[in-house]
């Protein structure tokens, strides 16, 4: 038999696209389970966020409808950028993003990878949040906060996709965190925009036509900021 | 990380895996890296055979880190070209030919050591990781702690886990940055026996280490660095400015 310390195991074949995309993702989802860091802290941020904010910006029932989208979303997009930086941080910790570089899987693997992560873990914010700005700012629990749930997914979607590809930049930097809400912010401005809008007019009685429009334009956006991350992952990344 | 595409050497037929042959030696031609207008690596020429372990020796600040990291194809060169083997000219064929201990161990502190080295097993797509994982466990003696989050290790537990992680995939080019940081007597001599069982199959290996004594005990040809340049004779002195 013969010594498995000399004999070298197979030859490795490159893992695919998505394949190493879900170990990624998978890695981030134990990381998670175990730790609760981003989950649990940026979601009570976010839960503090709506509470103030129904504090402060409270006045009539309607002025209400017309506040919870921009609430609901202001609420999201800061837990979004702190989540991405603890998410990303882990990397930086032990230089473990520098062993993800040294391995053969597509560079865009770890992009789709850390945004499938992101997505979910902002989803899981967002499923929290849905619910409290609806207590808070007496929104009726019927088929309209689905589209806006459904706008909801789309917009986390679209800021995970800019967001990530960024994070990955700046998590290099000394002052990281500022710099990926400001590199951030701008980009996803539309995504943000079209959000709010969207709930905001779906929560006001527009017909669901109308909502049509702008689940549709998030989706082009989510699909051009995932293209482009797909795309520009490995060149960011670069020295 | 958008490094040159490696320019391989002229030969007819690939070689196989965890085999080596003369094609195999890794070379650079005149690398040079800047970081700014510092000069971490000046027209740096050598040729690394396989089977041969290559001691590169010099102060601090004297380009040592930088070569490996040009070498893995972390960092990319300023000038300069570094030659591998032609079966290695994809760029995801070489990533999966080089394994590398570097300052930072390039694991997750919230996994256990055990999963560090599952995840790296299943980005290399290493075939029987278990039995791999196990016999690298027992190569360098990664007792039952490799179950506890790497967080909770000593400097030489998580070195010896990192020593693992680099060698899961049989690497045909091995690079160690100061690999006996943090290492017992003991663990430093399962590196030697491991370094050695490498030779024997015939890879390339750079070693990095200010430990002279190690490097006496490995060495086959030795390098010396001085303000990123290389040099004859002794390196003490003489910072990178």
């Amino acid at each position: 038999m013969s010594d498995p310390h000399v004999t070298p195991p197979t030859p490795p074949r490159p893992l695919g696209l998505l394949r190493g995309a879900r170990l990624i993702a998978a890695k981030d989802l134990r990381i998670e389970a175990r730790t609760r860091e981003v989950t649990a802290t940026t979601g009570l941020f976010a839960f503090l966020v709506v509470v103030m904010a129904a504090l402060a910006f409270y006045l009539t029932k309607d002025l209400a409808r017309q506040i919870a989208p921009g609430v609901l979303f202001v609420s999201l997009s800061f837990a979004g950028v702190l989540g991405m930086g603890r998410s990303w941080a882990r990397e930086r910790e032990l230089g473990a993003l520098r062993g993800l570089l040294m391995s053969p899987i597509p560079r865009a693997s770890i992009y789709l990878g850390k945004l499938a992560s992101t997505t979910l873990f902002l989803g899981v914010i967002a499923l929290m949040l849905l619910p409290t700005v609806g207590i808070f700012f007496h929104l009726e629990p019927d088929l309209t906060l689905l589209v806006v749930a459904l706008i909801t997914v789309l917009t986390c979607f679209g800021f995970a996709a800019a967001g990530t590809l960024f994070a990955a930049l700046t998590v290099q930097t000394r002052a990281r965190d500022l710099m990926l809400s400001v590199v951030v912010f701008p980009l996803v401005t539309p995504t943000l925009l079209a959000g709010v809008l969207g709930a905001r007019e779906v929560l006001g009685g527009a017909p669901l036509a109308q909502a049509l429009d702008w689940l549709l334009l998030l989706g082009a956006c989510d699909l051009l900021f995932l293209s482009a991350g797909v795309v520009l992952f490995e060149t960011l990344l670069s020295d | 990380m958008t490094a040159p595409s490696p320019t391989p050497t002229p030969a007819p037929a690939p070689s196989v895996h965890g085999a080596a042959d003369a094609h195999d030696a890794v070379r650079a031609e005149k690398l040079t890296k800047l970081y700014g207008t510092t000069r971490a690596l000046l027209d740096f020429d050598a040729s690394f055979a396989p089977g041969e372990v290559s001691v590169v020796a010099g102060p601090n600040g004297s380009g040592k880190s930088t070569l490996l990291a040009l070498l893995a194809q972390t960092a990319r060169p300023t000038s300069g070209r570094i030659h591998y083997a032609p079966s290695l000219n994809h760029r995801s064929a070489l990533r999966a030919a080089v394994g590398m201990v570097a300052h930072d161990a390039m694991l997750y502190p919230d996994l256990t050591g055990l999963e560090n080295l599952e995840l790296y097993a299943a980005l290399y797509a290493v075939a029987g990781p278990q039995e791999r994982v196990a016999s690298l466990r027992e190569r360098f003696g990664v007792g039952r702690f490799a179950e506890r989050p790497v967080r909770t290790y000593s400097r030489g537990q998580v070195q010896r886990v990192a020593l693992c992680r680099a060698l899961l995939h049989a690497p045909r080019i091995l690079l160690l940055d100061e690999p006996t940081n943090g290492l017992d007597t003991d663990s430093v001599a399962r590196l030697a026996d491991a370094i050695a069982v490498e030779r024997t199959r015939g890879i390339v290996q750079i070693l990095v280490t200010h430990d002279e004594a190690f490097a006496e005990r490995v060495a086959d040809t030795r390098i010396a660095l001085r303000a990123g340049r290389r040099v004859d004779g002794p390196t003490d002195g003489g910072e990178a400015p």
